[in-house]
């Protein structure tokens, strides 16, 4: 039934998914977006601000907003919730020291009310620096195994390699779909 | 139920409304909410809440929508500023758009957007737009850093941004050059310290020729008001410039045309007057401002204003060119007398006849104004041109003969300036004047007619009743009027005194008595003490050769009109007056003077203020001052009985019975303290033991013996223990004794007063003593110009003598001037950024904390002391005797001689003095 209704939708034209992408600032947000975007990488600056693009992934739509990660923008992340379909979560796995800032915003986001419903991929990234933490030490680190009542996944990815973005895309592509 | 659900946010409204379309995921639905935002903010509905979501419409490929939001952010960034942040990644995008538009709309956006937090973000796209391979986006960068300037002025210089921008002076595109030069202009008039920031050389000068000749109409007056500044290193060079600026002159907009005569006007300051390039320039500078004229009224009216500088400047330019400057009938009345005082500056024996028959034609007009202006301007060409001076009379006495009231008034007036100009030549005509004494309404035709009787009192026969009629009505007439009357009653009686005591002094008790106003009351009182003690002294004061007067009275000051010339074609040639004279916070700014010329004599660099500030002037004779000595009020602040010296009327002794009072009748309640007469020294020497003192300057002479009649006075400013006082030292250099000493202060800016009586005895012959006299500052309150000036008077029995001298501010730095740290941030904030004045100090020595702790001696309190990137901020306040509050910053930098003072007061009068002592302070304490 699901399978119909989606295909329905799909004739009306699908409405675009809206989807965040956040995480501190020097994760690799940016690079991450554009690396979806136009299958490239691009060289950034620290984004003061945010950069939108629409990404057509498989059959689906997003529209991807990347907001920086600097603490004088962070508070305005949430001017940016509403009608968000999903979370793309992004960590440097190399930076242990400020892993702990990162599981905090990472929670201290996950209780707004207006992403309840919101599907979170965290994505492990920078796994290819030498002596960066695996995934099952992030996945320990932001104390992921509190989350309850909430579709999320964890992947260990590297955007300047291009390495585990497909995976992490495929399984949100799938989560969103099953969503409706 | 708690009253917060007042403050959630609804979700109904407008606003709410149009967040959500903002929102939505149709782009045309979008545009349309953003449209919808716009047109409320530009009927002056608050929409800033819904600056995120316009915000995120930014980032779209339609053009149209991003002028839309960029519309909004200039709009309330300044509102939102924490917010703005959000914008700027964006912005860094659109500079490096491929479509030239979006980056010259993304940078000109960029320098709108006011906003400190921001701007640091916004130099390295704005570094990238003025390297641009497009000439629009580099034009548009240009401009944009000068917008940067006002907003942060070091940021500009410390990201390199002049040099860049002097490098766009070279560029290929003459647009570009334009508005790089604009730029450049605009900040270097900003500019802190004054001097401009980027000077221009022979290389870039010759850059800008080039790309005048190419450039719009607009960009032309840019760059030719950039010549106007700068100051050519030789003739040839100037002459050179001149060469190449010539052909503007035949340009179809007026201000293009302006913008050259000025750049001419200055060059030929350089150029030696009597070359034969001098005398071309001059007559190819008559032609088209003699164009201009044609155009529409108002510009007429501009090229006249700036035409009349030019006259009085330069002469010659315009001399042949009379006709072009008489008045059509249909002209408005604006540009008719505008055109009116250009005919009498350019008015000369050659061209007077033709000027006259037609001032004569003007005098029969309709316009009032115009009418009286015409018949002024027949009385100057008199007085300008004397030849003609017969002519101007007879054409005078023909107007008269009209009997049209207001030009018979007007014609007296200036008839008064004939004779003064040409005394005993056209006295025939009085008679013809007093015909028509009745008919004089308006008060300066009676004032000059009471005048003129007075003047030639011996010759009228009837002029004592003439007098005698106005004199009927002393107390309705005008001052004007009374005051002449006096003085012509006076005249009449020195000349003819037989029967004319009665008159006189009907009159003077008329002014002394019958009369609350102070000049005719004093005159009044001068004119009888003068009459009743010496009547030849009388005559000669009276009676005395008066000064001729000069034919052109209304010409501008020359100094102002050399700067005026340097501001023709703006708002301060049509105003004739200097820009800071109506342009608010450009008071920093350097005046313009013009160049000049080599091998004339250079002007001496400016003296040292320090020095100068502390020498005492002595007011020169008592004569002068009589207006003065009336308001210092002697004796009056120690209260005595004043019934004791009651005066004669017939010999009011002005001068000296106030002193008189403050001797005989005076101290009664004021016991002179017991202090020694040497307190002087010795409680220096207590004072230093016992708690630390201000710094106390050395004494200084205050009253030589030659003008004090061998008295003199030398003294200083002290602060002991918080009591203010003057240490003075009295030394006997004549021959006898002096006693009876007594002190009054006039009337200062900070209210000081003597707080006792001098205490000073007998001073024998070459015999010295010192006294401390206690201040307060209770006494009246008059500002001073300069502020810190203070006029005293010191009475003796050989006489009263007058000098002035200048108090040191620090005296008056009170002992609670130490504001909370708190109290000082928000105070400091509160003051408006306009009030802020920097100063720099020279020859610091010491560090910080030695300085502070000097300071802290004279009540200068150190709040607080931080040290930011090696420099040692110490932010201080003060509290003046009357409340006034200061604060200051002071900024060292450790090894280097000269410190930044910055001081913020919400009356910046007193900043002057403060940097003063801030001055003699460090250097001596």
């Amino acid at each position: 039934m699901g399978g119909l209704w989606s295909y329905f939708r799909g004739l009306l034209g699908a409405r675009e998914m809206r989807i965040l992408i956040l995480g501190l600032d020097g994760a690799g947000k940016t690079t991450i977006l554009y690396r979806l975007q136009v299958g490239e990488v691009v060289t950034t600056i620290p984004t003061i601000g945010f950069n939108v693009e629409q990404v057509q992934y498989k059959n689906l739509k997003f529209q991807v907003w990347d907001l920086g990660g600097q603490t004088s923008i962070r508070p305005y992340w949430r001017c940016y919730y509403s009608n968000t379909d999903a979370i793309i979560y992004v960590v440097d796995s190399a930076d242990k020291e400020r892993i702990g800032i990162s599981k905090d915003e990472l929670f201290h986001m996950l209780r707004e009310e207006e992403l309840t419903d919101a599907i979170l991929v965290v994505l492990a990234n920078k796994q290819d620096m030498a002596g960066c933490m695996t995934v099952a030490e992030v996945h320990q680190a932001l104390g992921l195994e509190a989350l309850k009542n909430r579709t999320f996944q964890i992947f260990k990815t590297s955007a300047t390699k291009g390495e585990g973005l497909d995976q992490a895309m495929d399984w949100l592509a799938n989560a969103l779909q099953n969503k409706k | 139920m708690t009253d917060s659900k007042y403050f959630t946010t609804t979700k109904k409204g407008e606003i709410f409304e149009l967040k959500s379309e903002l929102n939505s995921d149709k782009k045309e639905k979008k545009k349309e909410a953003v449209k919808k935002v716009i047109a409320s903010m530009t009927v002056g509905k608050d929409v800033s809440a819904l600056f995120p979501d316009v915000v995120n419409c930014m980032q779209t490929d339609n053009l149209e929508l991003k002028k839309l939001v960029y519309l909004y952010l200039m709009n309330y960034a300044k509102s939102q500023p924490d917010m703005a942040i959000m914008a700027v990644n964006t912005f860094v995008k659109d500079c490096e758009d491929p479509n030239p538009l979006i980056r010259a709309l993304a940078v000109r956006t960029m320098g709108c957007i006011r906003v400190d937090k921001i701007t640091e973000y916004l130099c390295e796209p704005l570094r990238k737009c003025l390297k641009d391979e497009d000439p629009y986006v580099r034009k548009t960068a240009a401009v944009c850093v000068a917008k940067l300037y006002d907003i942060s002025s070091g940021l500009v210089e410390d990201q390199g941004f002049l040099e860049q921008l002097k490098d766009l002076l070279s560029d290929s595109n003459p647009m570009v050059v334009a508005n790089a030069v604009a730029a450049l202009s605009e900040i270097n008039e900003n500019s802190p310290t004054g001097a401009p920031l980027v000077e221009l050389n022979t290389n870039t000068i010759n850059k800008l020729l080039t790309a005048l000749n190419e450039c719009t109409e607009w960009g032309q007056v840019f760059i030719l008001d950039s010549l106007s500044n700068y100051s050519p290193k030789d003739e040839r060079e100037a002459q050179s410039i001149c060469e190449r600026i010539t052909p503007r002159l035949a340009h179809a907009n007026a201000a293009v045309v302006l913008s050259a005569v000025k750049v001419l006007m200055k060059m030929m300051e350089i150029l030696a007057g009597d070359t034969e390039f001098c005398g071309t320039l001059s007559k190819k500078l008559a032609p088209p401002l003699v164009t201009l004229l044609s155009s529409e009224p108002e510009v007429q009216y501009v090229a006249l204003r700036n035409i009349n500088l030019i006259v009085q400047k330069r002469p010659d330019i315009l001399k042949h060119e009379m006709k072009v400057f008489f008045v059509k009938y249909n002209d408005p009345i604006y540009v008719k007398l505008e055109k009116l005082d250009i005919m009498i500056r350019l008015a000369s024996q050659s061209n007077i006849a033709q000027v006259l028959s037609e001032l004569k034609e003007y005098a029969t007009e309709v316009d009032v104004d115009f009418v009286r202006k015409a018949v002024r301007a027949i009385g100057r060409c008199a007085i300008k041109v004397e030849p003609s001076a017969e002519r101007c009379v007879s054409t005078l006495l023909d107007l008269i003969q009209t009997k049209v009231n207001y030009v018979v008034q007007e014609a007296i007036v200036v008839i008064k300036d004939i004779f003064r100009k040409y005394p005993n030549k056209y006295e025939s005509i009085i008679s013809t004047l007093c015909e028509n004494l009745d008919t004089l309404d308006e008060p300066e035709a009676r004032a000059s007619m009471v005048w003129i009787i007075g003047e030639y009192a011996e010759r009228i026969d009837n002029a004592d009743e003439l007098l005698d009629s106005f004199l009927e009505g002393f107390a309705d007439e005008n001052a004007q009027v009374q005051l002449q009357l006096l003085t012509a009653v006076v005249k009449l009686f020195l000349k003819r005194p037989a029967h004319t005591q009665a008159l006189v002094q009907h009159v003077l008790s008329l002014a002394t008595q019958d009369s609350d106003n102070p000049d005719l009351r004093d005159r009044g009182f001068i004119y009888w003490r003068l009459l009743s003690t010496d009547p030849a002294a009388a005559k000669e004061v009276v009676l005395a050769d008066k000064p001729l007067i000069s034919e052109e009275t209304d010409l501008l000051e020359p100094t102002l009109l050399d700067e005026l010339i340097c501001h023709i074609s703006s708002l301060a040639s049509v105003y004739h007056k200097p820009p800071t004279a109506f342009v608010e916070g450009r008071s920093a700014g350097i005046r313009k003077t013009l160049p000049i010329r080599q091998g004339s004599t250079e002007e001496t660099a400016t003296a040292t203020t320090s020095t100068t500030a502390n020498e005492a002037t002595v007011i020169p004779s008592q004569d002068s001052l009589i207006g003065d000595l009336l308001s210092m009020d002697i004796g009056s602040s120690v209260a005595a009985p004043p019934a004791q010296a009651a005066p004669t009327s017939s010999n009011i002794d002005l001068l000296g019975g106030g002193l008189d009072i403050l001797l005989g009748g005076g101290a009664p309640d004021v016991a002179p303290p017991p202090a020694s007469s040497n307190t002087g020294l010795l409680g220096d020497i207590f004072g230093i033991s016992s708690s630390p003192t201000l710094y106390t300057p050395p004494k200084t002479c205050w009253l030589p013996a030659e003008k004090g009649k061998g008295l003199e006075i030398m003294g200083t400013y002290s602060r002991r223990n918080g009591q203010i006082s003057m240490d003075l030292t009295f030394t006997n250099k004549a021959m006898q004794a002096m006693n009876g000493f007594a002190i009054q202060f006039n009337k200062n800016s900070f209210g000081i007063a003597p707080a006792s009586p001098l205490n000073i005895g007998t001073l024998q012959p070459s015999q010295s003593l010192e006294t401390g006299l206690a201040l307060n500052t209770t006494g009246p309150v008059q500002r001073m110009d300069p502020l810190m000036n203070l006029q005293v008077a010191v009475k003796n029995n050989v006489d009263v003598f007058y000098y002035a001298c200048t108090v040191p501010i620090q005296i008056l730095f009170a002992d609670d001037g130490q504001l909370d740290k708190r109290f000082f941030l928000t105070t400091w904030k509160d003051i408006p950024a306009a009030n802020e004045i920097q100063y720099t100090l020279n020859d610091v020595r010491g560090t910080a904390d030695t300085i502070a702790a000097k300071m802290t001696h004279n009540n200068i309190f150190t709040i607080a002391k931080r040290n930011v990137e090696g420099q040692d901020m110490l932010y201080q306040s003060l509290k003046l005797t009357n409340n006034i509050w200061v604060l200051l910053e002071l900024k060292l930098q450790p090894g280097v001689q000269h410190a930044t003072l910055s001081l913020k007061t919400k009356s910046t009068e007193v900043s002057a003095s403060i940097f003063q002592a801030y001055d003699m302070i460090m250097r001596n304490a």
